[in-house]
Formats: structure tokens, sequence, C-alpha cells
């Protein structure tokens, strides 16, 4: 394991140093972020970071692999766009969690802020207290668990994949429905609840997508025979 | 993107020598990235001679002498005593430099008066009143604004402060932020965003009688607080009567004598985190600005939309 100290050193310095780790597979706890921006980004091979502490804007964003563990807070966009791997915060993130990610997990203890999955196209998200406006925002594909309230437009304009609430929801996103838990789906839940020691037992609520904003059974005219 | 901050100490009567010019200037430098456009605070609670305290600037000033109606670059400081004077308040003390004035004042009469006397003054912009409170602005980052205003010696109670990447309206020293309520004392306000009802809403508002010293969509965020904190008196009502009437995208900051408020719209589409200790209030558009002032780790809270909060000194 590696100790690696922010204080001093330029963003691009650090997140060179630690794709150097990740390449060779060595655990990195990285010191004193200070709250900074753009820390852990772009790392493509799997390998365990430990920021302990706060980290500002797009951290651990554009990331395929790696296991980052956040002690602290994150600010917009955690986990922006990621495609394998793991991201784990364990206070509280701002807006735009998890937007556009591929796969992997994200998992926020505390609360996060509005915009949270938008436009996902995969993997899960996991959030241990409240998530705000617009969540799952024209999300595409994978899951979103929230255990406390929800704020208003929860799943708005959602193609596929599901929204899971424990506490109160705010109004409905726009095509946005809410559908019974399938059978084992709840149990599921509760299984990756205890897995990321969250507490908290909710009975869940599940948010899908209605379809009525589906327009994709009529051809373009030239898949068609018109005259 | 603009960056805002505010901070308020909740026991300050203990101890008067904290400096909240210095903890403000910290955090606009670790802003800014946000905007270096231009930077300004609000400074209130500092101690001062007199009753009325009064931030003058001469805009139209050539940086090294006056213009055509001022060739020596000093007679708006000679009409500004003169209107200031002639409005019957007397001048306890005064400073200035570069086209700036601060001037505190024994004045009894109504503050709507004289800063109507000096509204009419074609080459002044009055940048504050304030019985508690001075705003101090200028183009550049925050380094610049230290260098030639000296912020960080100035001791208060709280402060509201921001850097600006401009949007809306001109880049120059008027269009800076902080804006001051004109003619309301110590009403202050700093704002991310823009309005989209703006000229709708000023225009209501001049009907009404009410002056603009800008073309800047957040002074009328200061104008209407203002206006129904002078009727209401209850800043988390007015705060939420804001959500209701303001429309477009906001996070903004406003000061009062006595605390700070925040708004955010109803979008969620600015940013805000808050540390709160009993002791302490901290706001600002990201972390990394609390952590200049608190090092340590901390609880910070995001606000979601529609959320409005108010705090005391």
């Amino acid at each position: 394991m590696v100790d690696l100290d922010a204080r001093g050193k330029s963003t691009r310095e650090i997140n060179q140093s630690l794709k150097q780790f990740a390449a060779r597979g060595e655990e990195v706890h990285l010191l004193n972020p200070q709250a900074r921006h753009n820390l852990g980004v772009a790392i493509f091979h799997p390998f365990q970071l430990v920021i302990e502490g706060s980290v500002g804007y797009f951290a651990a964003s554009l990331c395929d692999g790696p296991d980052i563990s956040i002690r602290g807070n994150a600010g917009w966009a955690a986990g922006d766009n990621l495609m394998r791997g793991r991201v784990h915060v364990a206070k509280n993130a701002g807006a735009s969690c998890g937007c556009t990610i591929h796969g992997g997990e994200i998992i926020v203890a505390g609360n996060v802020g509005a915009r949270c999955g938008i436009s996902m196209k995969g993997g899960t998200i996991l959030v241990g207290g409240s998530a705000g406006y617009l969540t799952g925002y024209m999300m595409q594909r994978g899951r979103i668990i929230v255990c406390g309230d929800v704020g208003d437009a929860v799943g708005d304009s959602m193609y596929e994949g599901a929204i899971y609430v424990g506490g109160k929801i705010g109004v409905l996103g726009n095509d946005a429905r809410l559908e019974d838990l399938e059978a084992g789906e709840a149990e599921s839940l509760m299984e990756m609840l205890d897995r990321h020691e969250i507490s908290a037992k909710p009975a869940f609520k599940k948010i899908v997508c209605e379809g009525k904003l589906y327009h994709f059974d009529k051809l373009e005219l030239l898949e068609r025979q018109v005259v | 993107m603009c960056g805002i901050a505010g901070i308020l100490y909740k026991d300050s009567a203990s101890d008067p020598n904290r400096s909240v010019g210095r903890d403000m200037i910290g955090m606009l430098e670790s802003m800014r990235h946000r905007g270096a456009d231009s930077t300004g605070v609000t400074i209130l609670g500092e101690s001062i001679s007199g009753n009325l305290l009064l931030r003058l600037h001469a805009p139209k000033m050539g940086l090294n002498g006056g213009n055509g109606r001022d060739p020596q670059g000093d007679g708006w400081i000679r009409q500004s005593v003169r209107a200031i004077e002639g409005s019957g308040a007397t001048i306890v003390d005064w400073s200035g430099e570069n086209r700036f004035l601060r001037l505190t004042l024994d004045y009894d009469g109504d503050v709507r008066d004289l800063a109507e006397a000096l509204y009419g003054l074609p080459d002044v912009q009055i940048h504050s009143i304030g019985r508690c409170s001075e705003v101090i602005k200028d183009v550049g980052d925050a380094d610049e604004l230290e260098t030639r205003h000296h912020i960080a010696a100035l001791n208060g109670t709280h402060a509201l402060g921001h850097v600006r990447l401009a949007t809306e309206s001109q880049v120059d020293i008027t269009h800076s932020h902080p804006f001051w309520a004109f003619p309301f004392c110590d009403i202050t306000v700093v704002h991310n965003g823009q309005l989209t009802n703006y000229h709708k809403m000023k225009r209501l508002f001049e009907q009404a009688g009410y002056r603009f010293q800008t073309r800047n969509d957040s002074e009328l965020i200061a104008v209407y607080l203002a206006h129904h904190l002078e009727r209401d008196e209850d800043l988390e009502r007015t705060l939420h009567r804001a959500l209701g009437d303001l429309d477009g995208t906001f996070t903004f900051l406003v000061s009062t004598p006595t605390g700070l408020g925040c708004a955010k719209d109803k979008w969620s589409a600015k940013p805000l985190v808050i540390m709160e200790r009993h002791d302490v209030v901290a706001v600002a558009s990201e972390e990394v600005a609390l952590r200049q002032v608190f090092p340590e780790e901390i609880e910070r809270y995001e606000p979601q939309e529609n959320e409005v909060m108010t705090w005391s000194i």
C-alpha cells in the first residue's frame, strides 16, 4: 500500500501517479484531498484507491475498473461515466452523481443532489440517504436505489431500467409509473444493502418507464413502401 | 458560471476581532476557476464612526484623471460631498483612492433622500449605503481585489462574496456583484445564475418608483427582496415568495443587518454547500471554498431544489 499526499501537487501530477499505480495494481491511499476537483479521473485498471477525505467535482470520473473509496463528501458528478468498478462515497455527494454510467456500482452512504443517474446506460447507483430533483432523468438502463426520499420529477423521460425508492416520492416524472416488485426483488435489494453495510431496511417502491413517449413503431419514409 | 460565498459568526459579540474579510478573500481565491471577470464582497458588522457607511465609485473617470465634465477627476468628489451635506448629513470620516470613495456619516434623515441626491450625479455610482455594511467590488480576481482594497483587514460579523464569469450584462465594476438594493440599507445580493423574467419584473418595479443603477439581472433580486422585507420583515417568508416570482436559474445569497439567507431555484441548477456549527455558518458554491476557512474534514449539506435557509448573528 502506498501513501500519496495531494498537498503541493497539481491535479495532473496526482492523476498521472494514480494511473501508474493502477497499472501496477498497487493500492493507494490519497491523503489531503481538500475537496479538490478531478481527483482519480480516467483510471482504466482494477486497483484499490482510498481517498482520505472530501473531494470536489468529477471525482472518480471516466473510470473503467478501479475500486475507489472516498472517505468524505463528493461534489458534483461523482463517478461520471463509470464503465466498470466501484465508487463508494462515505458521506454526501452533490448533483449529477453517477451521470451517464454504463456499468459498475456507485454507493453513496449519505444524500445525493439533483439529477442522480442522469442518462445512465447501465450499472447500479445505491444511495443510503435521500436524492433530489430529476433522479434518473433520461436513464436508459440500470438501477437506482434510494433508501430515503426522492424529489419531484423522478424517472422523468426514462427509457428503461428501474428506480427503487424506500421513502417518500415527490411527483413522478413524465412517462414514469409505479410497478409492483417482482418475486425475489425485495430480497435481492436487502442483500445489496447488507453487502454495503447500509442499515436502513425500507419497503421499496419501484418506478419504471410507462412507455407512452415511445414512438418507435413508425418506420422512416425510406423504410416503408409508400409508392 | 459564477461562484458565491457567505460566512456568518453567530457568537460574534464575544469575539469582535474575527476577520470575516480574511475568511471571505480566502474563499473567493479558491473559487477563481468559477470566474475572474470581477470579484466583490459585502462586509457587515464593522464598527464604524458615525451611523451610516457609504461606498461610492466614479466609473466614468479615466484611470489617471477625469473626463470631459470633470477634467481634474476630483469634481465628482466635490459633487458627492455637496449632495451629502445638502441632504443634511455630516461627514465624519472619509478615505478613497483610484475612483473609489468610502465615507462615514452622521445622518438622521431618510436614507432614500440621500440616495436620490447621489443618484442624480452623472459620474457617481452608489455601491452601497448601510448602517453596518459596505460593498467593495472591482474587476479581476480575488488577489487583485485584496491588493487594491485590503479586504483581509476588515473585521465584522458576516460577509458575502462573489466571483464572476459574466453571462449577463457588461464586464465592469458597476455590473460586478454584490448588488446593493437601492435605497435600502444593508440589503445586498450575490447571485449565480440567470433570471429569465428580468425585463418584465424590472419594468414593474420601475413603474412602482424603484431605481436601478445597472442592467444586471441580479440587481433586481436585491431590490425585490428589500421591497418585500420592508413590508414583511420575515426573511424566510420573503425568500419563499421569491422562489415563486423569480424565473430562471439561480442560487443566491442575501445579506441583512442581522443575518444571511439563501434560496435555490426549482431546477436545482446551481450549486451550494453549507457547513453549519454552533458558532459559525459558511456557505459556498463549492466545498473547496469552505475548506479555506475550515481545513479539517467537515460535515456539509447541499440544499435541494426550492430550498430556502436563513441564519442570524
